[in-house]
């Protein structure tokens, strides 16, 4: 079944079409959601928001674009919402802190930690140095970075899932990687792994 | 070559982006360099991270916690719609009431009659004009 059939199916409320698209896809849109929130549990949530987006809004693709790069769009976008509103949590969090002396420790707000028990430390501090210095470039750069590098989709894919030229493309995943290494470094010359 | 530049061109050099020139002569410091080698090695750990953390394995329920998702979301979406449409509607009114009532007091606060009563009742607060506070202590003594 290509393409377009599965959409038809999909917007007809086929679910054997639409379990065919989520088979297909899933590890790819888990990956990119990984890459963007580094936890493997929020990416699977990430991935299941997708996905129901993908199934209740299938009228509104045209099949101008691949199926992949719509996947790929809405999976960076939720993704950056999810830092944004977890940002936000933590924000009300540290304000509800300061009034109640720190005492609700206990959020839900996700931290960026692997849940691999049995990964040697230096990996793990290096794992999150390397999400720190990428969670700190700007979110266009950090987009076109992790498309690039944990996708490896060439630059023109990079241009149409973002909407913007293959220049601005080759200009952000540049910027990205001085800013990257300059973080890094800073890193080494502190010694702080 | 100064070693602050080559610094500045190793993630370059490890995705092989330079030019043949750059590249051979960042080759040839990095053999005199040992700081420089010592980075590369350094960056190159910390890349190959991307390399191991690609493609994680999905949960093998994947598929079934999605169709469980599909089945309950509607409910939850009517009901979040009516809140988002209430919630600013219902503060709307609260702000709208509040400026109502601002100007209202305002209005009254600024006619003569109001005038009158307030300088009134300031006289009678300050009666420190009539009654300084150095005499009321003497007397007291």
């Amino acid at each position: 079944m290509d393409e377009a059939q599965l959409i038809k199916g999909i917007q007809q409320g086929d679910r054997k079409s639409f379990q065919t698209l989520v088979e297909t896809y899933q590890r790819m849109v888990v990956n990119t959601c990984l890459a963007i929130v580094h936890n493997k549990a929020d990416a699977e949530d990430l991935a299941q928001d997708v996905f129901v987006e993908i199934f209740r809004t299938a009228e509104n693709f045209r099949g101008d674009s691949k199926v992949s790069t719509w996947l790929y769009r809405i999976a960076t976008n939720r993704s950056l919402n999810m830092i944004r509103n977890n940002k936000r949590k933590r924000f009300f969090q540290s304000i509800e802190e300061a009034f109640t002396g720190g005492r609700n420790h206990g959020s839900e707000v996700s931290e960026s930690r692997n849940d691999q028990p049995d990964q040697n430390i230096t990996d793990q501090q290096r794992s999150d140095l390397l999400h720190r210095a990428i969670d700190r470039l700007p979110e266009k750069q950090r987009i076109a970075f992790t498309l690039n590098k944990y996708e490896e989709l060439p630059y023109q894919q990079i241009a149409e899932i973002m909407e913007i030229s293959l220049a601005s493309v080759e200009s952000l995943i540049h910027r990205a990687k001085k800013n990257l290494q300059e973080q890094l470094l800073d890193c080494y010359k502190k010694k702080c792994v | 070559m100064k070693t602050k530049c080559i610094q500045k061109d190793l993630i370059f050099y490890l995705d092989n982006e330079l030019s043949v020139e750059m590249r051979t002569a960042v080759e040839k410091h990095l053999e005199e360099c040992a700081d420089c080698r010592s980075f590369l090695a350094f960056l190159q750990e910390g890349i190959q991270i991307i390399e191991k953390e690609k493609n994680p394995e999905v949960t093998p329920f994947f598929y079934t916690r999605l169709s469980a998702r599909l089945e309950e979301k509607p409910v939850y979406q009517t009901q979040s719609q009516w809140v988002r449409l209430a919630q600013p509607a219902f503060f709307s009114l609260v702000l709208l009431a509040g400026i109502y009532g601002g100007l209202k007091l305002g209005s009254n606060a600024s006619s003569p009659k109001v005038y009158q009563q307030a300088t009134n009742s300031a006289q009678m607060l300050n009666d420190f004009a009539t009654e300084p506070i150095e005499s009321f202590l003497l007397d007291e003594l």
